[in-house]
């Protein structure tokens, strides 16, 4: 396939945002400073830098493409993912950021093992973790090959070996982890990066007289090119994303550089403000896309829409810029997202195989980058926002109930948390696969496809009933955990 | 840190991550009451139940407005006819219209969590400090 944009133009956003990661990440250890200062500085992180460095991670290439290419397949029904994914973050805030961050625990299996003193728990909570994490970086690499194909005409697996290696040189050298201004930074590039060019692309097809929404005709359902969605369907990929948000691993490590409870609250009502604003833009670029990029419905790139919407407008030098920009935009949204999961995973495995070591830690980064890769070169890329969206229910059938039950109620066991955990895994990971397997012309492909509507309630029913069965085993600490995740600090009483 | 040692020695982070520090000011006597007397049992089981019930009528009631719009654009189609600026209605409940909804079920629930803690706070110090 060739390129459609100027390559050089792709070479230099594409060169541009990598360089500048690894060399943050380079010195980002040069002014690293001693272990109090590393927790103490971590600990005043405001919480509009702390928001912006969430949202920074979070905004991931199914957000930055996926969603555009979605409203350009299929209308109206893909506004339910940007809704999902916002309102994920409410779900966390209501039921997991406060009551989490008091637990102090950094990783979720951290957390499994100190509220239910079981080593198993700590074994399967990682376990999955890990598999969550994998699955959730595939779709990255997915983003990162297409856009490298778009951008610059060269093969797709360049995208996606240039994004693992990037991420690990630059989590080997120091990691831009610990840097809360760097993921604060990119929140703000993926939004100028967007809303840039779409503020030039409206001043000038309203000067030129070239329709917006061709008198509302772009809204018309007989432009998608995809089904419409039953309302299982939205329904089931609704829950999926409000319930899955709660259990990406990269999403809790980030609550822990607040200050306390209350903070941790006000942080993820700024985070939703920030998504908010943030999803308007894909929007905007999927229903011009509609008018303007039509074509890339029919060919399977959809996902393109965004970075190919600016130079479709704009021709010459101002096109270039727009594209570099929006390029830049996309490839930042990879790097961060993923080399937020390859650290919280390298953490979780390093933690499990490797006794916490720094030279564990860096060998856990490299298996934790390489093996997704292996995964994303693999297989082929499906719609980007799609494929995230299976992820989502996995999580919220697996580390959902764990995390919801665990926090507020006081009868869960070991053993329900881990027959839960695995019967959601299995009930998931098969109906998906499954799905995969039978094709859509089979019956009930939908229940299969996005089966989050029952496989979640069937989670949270086999914890509950299995802990009420060997209710003898609930751990002694409950009362005091409990206590300690949902009593205010008294740092911030008012004296 | 005085900036006249230089610069600072470098030092990696390598404490296993389970012990990991509790939140400031070490163990606090909030929390240790709650624990130790039965009353402060009490205290505790009371907050928990009412940020439960909190977190759970914010969420239920998001989601009755969330499934609510689908359901009406479905009973009533001719909602789905009007149009602002030539949007129709249904792409701007769902694309415009949600954001707001979610951020004041977030500023909601933010101001009653943190009434609820300091409610707490009251009950713990008029029982058991000194």
């Amino acid at each position: 396939m060739n390129a459609e944009l100027n390559p050089v133009v792709g070479y230099v956003a594409l060169t541009l945002v990598s360089l500048s990661t690894v060399l943050i990440g380079i010195y980002g250890l040069r002014i690293s400073r001693t272990t109090g200062d590393f927790y103490v500085a971590s600990r005043t992180v405001r919480p509009w830098w702390n928001a912006s460095a969430i949202g920074g991670e979070y905004l991931s290439a199914a957000s930055f493409l996926g969603v555009a290419g979605l409203i350009l397949i299929s209308g109206v029904d893909a506004l339910w993912f940007p809704i999902g994914y916002t309102a994920g973050y409410l779900m966390l805030l209501l039921f997991v950021a406060a009551p989490l961050r008091r637990s102090g625990a950094y990783t979720i299996p951290d957390f499994a093992e100190a509220r239910l003193e079981s080593l198993m728990v700590r074994r399967v909570t990682s376990l999955l973790v890990v598999v969550v994490g994998w699955l959730y970086i595939v779709p990255q690499l997915h983003g990162a090959a297409l856009t490298v194909q778009i951008t610059t005409g060269l093969p797709a697996w360049v995208g996606a070996v240039a994004v693992i290696v990037v991420v690990c040189l630059s989590v080997v050298t120091g990691g831009m982890r610990s840097i809360t201004f760097v993921q604060a930074f990119q929140y703000w590039l993926k939004l100028t990066a967007l809303a840039v060019p779409i503020v030039f692309i409206l001043l000038r097809l309203t000067a030129d007289g070239s329709p917006l929404t061709d008198a509302g005709a772009v809204f018309a359902a007989d432009l998608n090119t995809g089904g419409d969605a039953s309302l299982y369907r939205n329904i089931s990929l609704v829950i999926a994303l409000l319930f899955g948000t709660l259990g990406l691993p990269h999403v809790l490590v980030r609550f822990y550089t607040n200050p306390d409870g209350a903070s941790a609250r006000r942080t993820t009502l700024i985070v939703l403000g920030l998504l908010s604003v943030f999803y308007l833009f894909p929007t905007m670029y999927g229903i011009l896309g509609r008018i303007y990029t039509p074509d890339l419905a029919a060919d399977g790139t959809a996902d393109a829409t965004v970075l190919l919407l600016p130079s479709r407008i704009f021709d010459g030098t101002a096109g270039d810029l727009l594209s570099a920009l929006v390029t830049a935009g996309a490839f930042a949204a990879f790097l961060s997202t993923t080399s937020g999961l390859v650290v919280s995973l390298a953490g979780v495995v390093s933690q499990e195989f490797f006794q916490g070591s720094v030279k564990g830690f860096r060998g856990a980064a490299v298996i934790a980058a390489v093996i997704p890769l292996l995964l994303a070169l693999a297989t082929n890329t499906l719609a980007l926002a799609g494929s995230v969206s299976m992820v989502f229910a996995f999580t919220a059938s697996t580390i959902c109930p764990l995390l919801l039950l665990g926090i507020w109620w006081r009868g869960l066991t070991d053993v329900g948390a881990v027959t839960g955990m695995l019967s959601g895994a299995v009930l998931c990971g098969g109906s998906i696969l499954a799905a995969a397997a039978l094709g859509p012309e089979s019956a009930r492909y939908e229940w299969l496809e996005q089966p989050a509507l029952w496989t979640v309630p069937a989670a949270f029913a086999v914890t509950i009933v299995v802990s009420r069965v060997t209710a003898t085993r609930t751990p002694g600490s409950v009362s005091r955990v409990l206590a300690r995740l949902h009593t205010p600090e008294p740092a911030q009483r008012p004296q | 840190m005085n900036p006249a040692d230089g610069p600072p020695r470098r030092v990696r982070v390598t404490a296993p991550r389970t012990t990991a520090r509790p939140a400031p000011g070490s163990y606090p006597v909030i929390r240790e009451l709650a624990e130790q007397s039965e009353v402060g049992e009490l205290f505790v089981r009371s907050l928990i139940r009412s940020q439960l019930r909190l977190a759970v009528v914010v969420a239920v009631g998001f989601l009755l407005i969330l499934i609510g719009i689908p359901v009406l654009l479905a009973v009533f189609p001719q909602i789905g006819e009007l149009s602002v600026f030539t949007v129709p209605m249904p792409w701007l409940l769902l694309g415009l219209g949600v954001y707001p909804l979610v951020i004041s079920c977030a500023a909601l629930y933010v101001r009653g969590a943190s009434r609820n803690e300091m409610r707490f706070r009251d009950l713990v110090d008029e029982d058991g400090s000194p």
